[in-house]
């Protein structure tokens, strides 16, 4: 009794947890950050735009999964950091604009952008 | 070891925990709040209507309606259900419905594939219901996921299993999952609103040239009022809406707006869609000679200096004539521009495109009255109007206005002297795009609009102006004075005004600047004089 009580009190806890901090991302900001940040970063670096249509929907998952930027040398998730967006705002609107916004709710914004703009997306996306 | 076993329960518990809340105390120094939306005062996934399978979008909207009971009877007044407005200036009956252009040329018999922009399901034809409720499409408006769609041949209705078409063609068309999409509506947006208006004529900014896909999020650049990371305006910021009506039509424009910026609680506030209804009559704060031109010149004029700024061209001329084309196997062919973008299609004809277009400029009081099928045109040198633009120098109501000028030749009647509306789009025998047949595709077009065809075939040059009122620039690029003020002006074609340098006459110059240094040595020798008189004395 007492072992099953213990494992519906931890089951509940858990899916509380999963639905109390469940985000529900915005593809539109993640849209707005991925063309004013990302792009506009990369149109001067040497790999040049990344169309978020020249990935599939798993490609990108896989990408943001392995957390890998530069070919391994930087982690993806600090250029959505807060101390990032700290650093560029004073030249990037966008990185100014969402200051506030927590680094995970800004990340999954863009994961769902990326999703929805992949080669086999419900909208496919270029870079503007 | 069952004490054992219960801490192996609770440790697993507590990884799905960690593993729920992980990155969030991972990544913040403590936990959030709990998100609150801001945007809307209703959550609508906790709505029990909303949390079932829906199998069509008539089931969505009654569901809708449920609560918003008045919703579709004000949707049933407007322009964007009717597709029909009376124009009380000049008792035309216009609206999408009985206008002719000369893009994709009119509606009548194309309803299935035209009314995928309709915010109604089902309109196929002239039975369709406009006194439904549930025919009307919530979603079109409200969607927030991106993912409503509407394929062009469905007659506005919704895929909800997915579904090979045409019939025939191998080509899937993917179900959407219209209970997600319920769940999560809100305010129009750029998004929603640009689902139509971005790609009216058949494409990404074919038809408007200052509306296109790149206004979904633009930069200060392309538009300083829909500017993503700055002001970030929807659509509906200018184009106020009242009981679901959206103001702010091109039928009626507002060319002058004399009435200042709008006060709160004024009764007759007029149209919320013109520059003014913000910036007042006398915007310029620090040069107010700008408000002298302001009188006479429409705001757009300046701070609107070219249109397709986005790097999506605009369709600018269109030959029908040209249509009906096939390569050696008898198929039908398409050609692109050294850009990869389509200037000939066979359904079609021949296209140009344009970006960042400079506007062409005329003088406007707002009326417009359109060439209707049953208007008689006459096949000669000048261009046929689709919409004759109204306005001059002396009216007191014309302002000087960019437009977009869009030229073609399409197909006419010239024994009875009309346009035509041709049964282009459909996967049947007569539908042109698939047959190439003028004939067939004229005659079911015109028995479907209902108006008469003599059976002979022609073509005609017309041309349709569209005012240009978005994308507008930030000051700092609104045109010099040089753009106008110069003998190469921008205005070099309009009358009845006096502008500086554009207008100077070198005789009247010369003599000007004559008297003016004649006077200059007047005065100096005058001056000569009274000193060496004084110094005598």
């Amino acid at each position: 009794m007492k072992l099953t009580t213990t494992l519906a009190v931890g089951t509940a806890l858990s899916l509380f947890a999963s639905t109390a901090f469940a985000y529900d991302a915005d593809w539109k900001r993640g849209r707005v950050y991925y063309r004013s940040v990302c792009t506009s970063c990369h149109v001067t670096q040497p790999v040049g735009t990344i169309n978020p249509s020249s990935k599939t929907k798993a490609e990108w998952a896989a990408y943001v999964k392995a957390d890998k930027h530069g070919k391994g040398k930087e982690t993806v998730k600090q250029y959505v950091s807060k101390t990032y967006r700290e650093s560029i705002k004073s030249g990037n609107k966008a990185a100014e604009k969402f200051i506030a916004v927590p680094e995970t709710e800004l990340l999954a914004d863009i994961q769902l952008f990326l999703q929805r703009g992949a080669k086999d997306g419900e909208a496919p996306a270029s870079c503007n | 070891m069952r004490h054992s076993f219960t801490r192996a329960a609770l440790m697993l518990c507590s990884a799905g925990w960690l593993a729920a809340t992980g990155p969030v105390f991972a990544d913040e120094a403590k936990p959030e709040a709990k998100p609150l939306k801001l945007t809307t005062t209703a959550d609508h996934t906790k709505f029990k209507q909303l949390q079932k399978t829906f199998n069509s979008g008539p089931e969505v909207t009654k569901a809708c309606l449920e609560c918003h009971t008045e919703a579709a009877g004000q949707i049933h007044r407007t322009k964007h259900w009717k597709w029909e407005y009376l124009n009380p200036d000049t008792k035309q009956t216009l609206g999408k419905k009985t206008v002719v252009n000369n893009f994709c040329i009119s509606v009548a018999s194309n309803e299935a594939a035209c009314n995928s922009c309709h915010i109604g399901y089902g309109w196929k034809d002239a039975s369709f219901d406009f006194k439904s409720e549930e025919n009307v499409d919530c979603l079109a408006c409200h969607d927030t996921t991106g993912n409503y769609k509407k394929p062009s041949g469905l007659a506005g209705n919704v895929v909800t299993k997915d579904m090979e078409f045409p019939p025939g063609s191998g080509k899937v068309l993917k179900a959407i999952d219209l209970s997600k999409i319920a769940q999560k509506v809100g305010k129009s947006s750029r998004d929603t609103c640009g689902a139509c208006h971005f790609f009216g004529g058949g494409g990404d900014g074919v038809k408007h040239g200052d509306l296109d896909s790149s206004m979904s999020a633009p930069e200060k650049e392309l538009d300083v009022h829909m500017d993503a990371t700055g002001l970030d305006f929807s659509c509906g910021t200018c184009h106020k809406t009242s009981s679901h009506d959206v103001a702010g039509s091109r039928y009626t424009p507002t060319a002058k707006d004399s009435k200042g910026a709008h006060v709160r609680g004024k009764a007759d506030n007029g149209n919320p869609a013109t520059c003014v209804a913000c910036h007042s009559n006398a915007p310029h704060k620090k040069e107010a000679r700008l408000n002298q031109h302001a009188t006479k010149i429409a705001c757009q004029t300046c701070h609107i200096p070219s249109f397709a700024r986005g790097g999506i061209p605009t369709k600018m001329t269109w030959d029908w004539s040209t249509a009906g084309q096939l390569d050696a196997n008898g198929k039908q062919i398409t050609k692109k521009d050294a850009k990869g973008r389509i200037i000939y299609e066979s359904r079609k004809g021949d296209f140009t495109l344009g970006e960042n277009v400079k506007p062409e400029y005329v003088w406007f009081n707002g009326n417009v009255t359109y060439t209707l099928i049953t208007d008689k045109v006459e096949k000669s040198d000048q261009r046929t109007p689709i919409n004759k633009i109204g306005g001059s120098p002396t009216d007191g109501k014309s302002m000087i206005w960019p437009m977009k000028v869009f030229r073609g030749s399409q197909p006419y009647d010239p024994v009875n002297k009309t346009l035509v509306t041709p049964h282009t789009a459909g996967n049947d025998d007569t539908g042109y795009w698939k047959n190439l047949n003028w004939d067939k595709a004229i005659a079911v077009g015109m028995n479907t609009s209902g108006h008469p065809f003599s059976g002979k075939i022609d073509f005609i040059k017309t041309e349709m102006s569209w005012p240009i009122n978005h994308m507008v620039a930030p000051k700092e690029k609104a045109l010099g004075c040089v753009e106008c003020h110069s003998k190469d002006s921008r205005l070099a074609g309009i009358k009845g005004v006096y502008i500086p340098v554009r207008d100077n006459n070198k005789l009247l110059d010369t003599a000007g600047w004559a008297i003016v240094l004649l006077t200059l040595l007047g005065v100096l020798g005058h001056g000569a004089m009274r000193i060496v008189t004084a110094r005598r004395h």
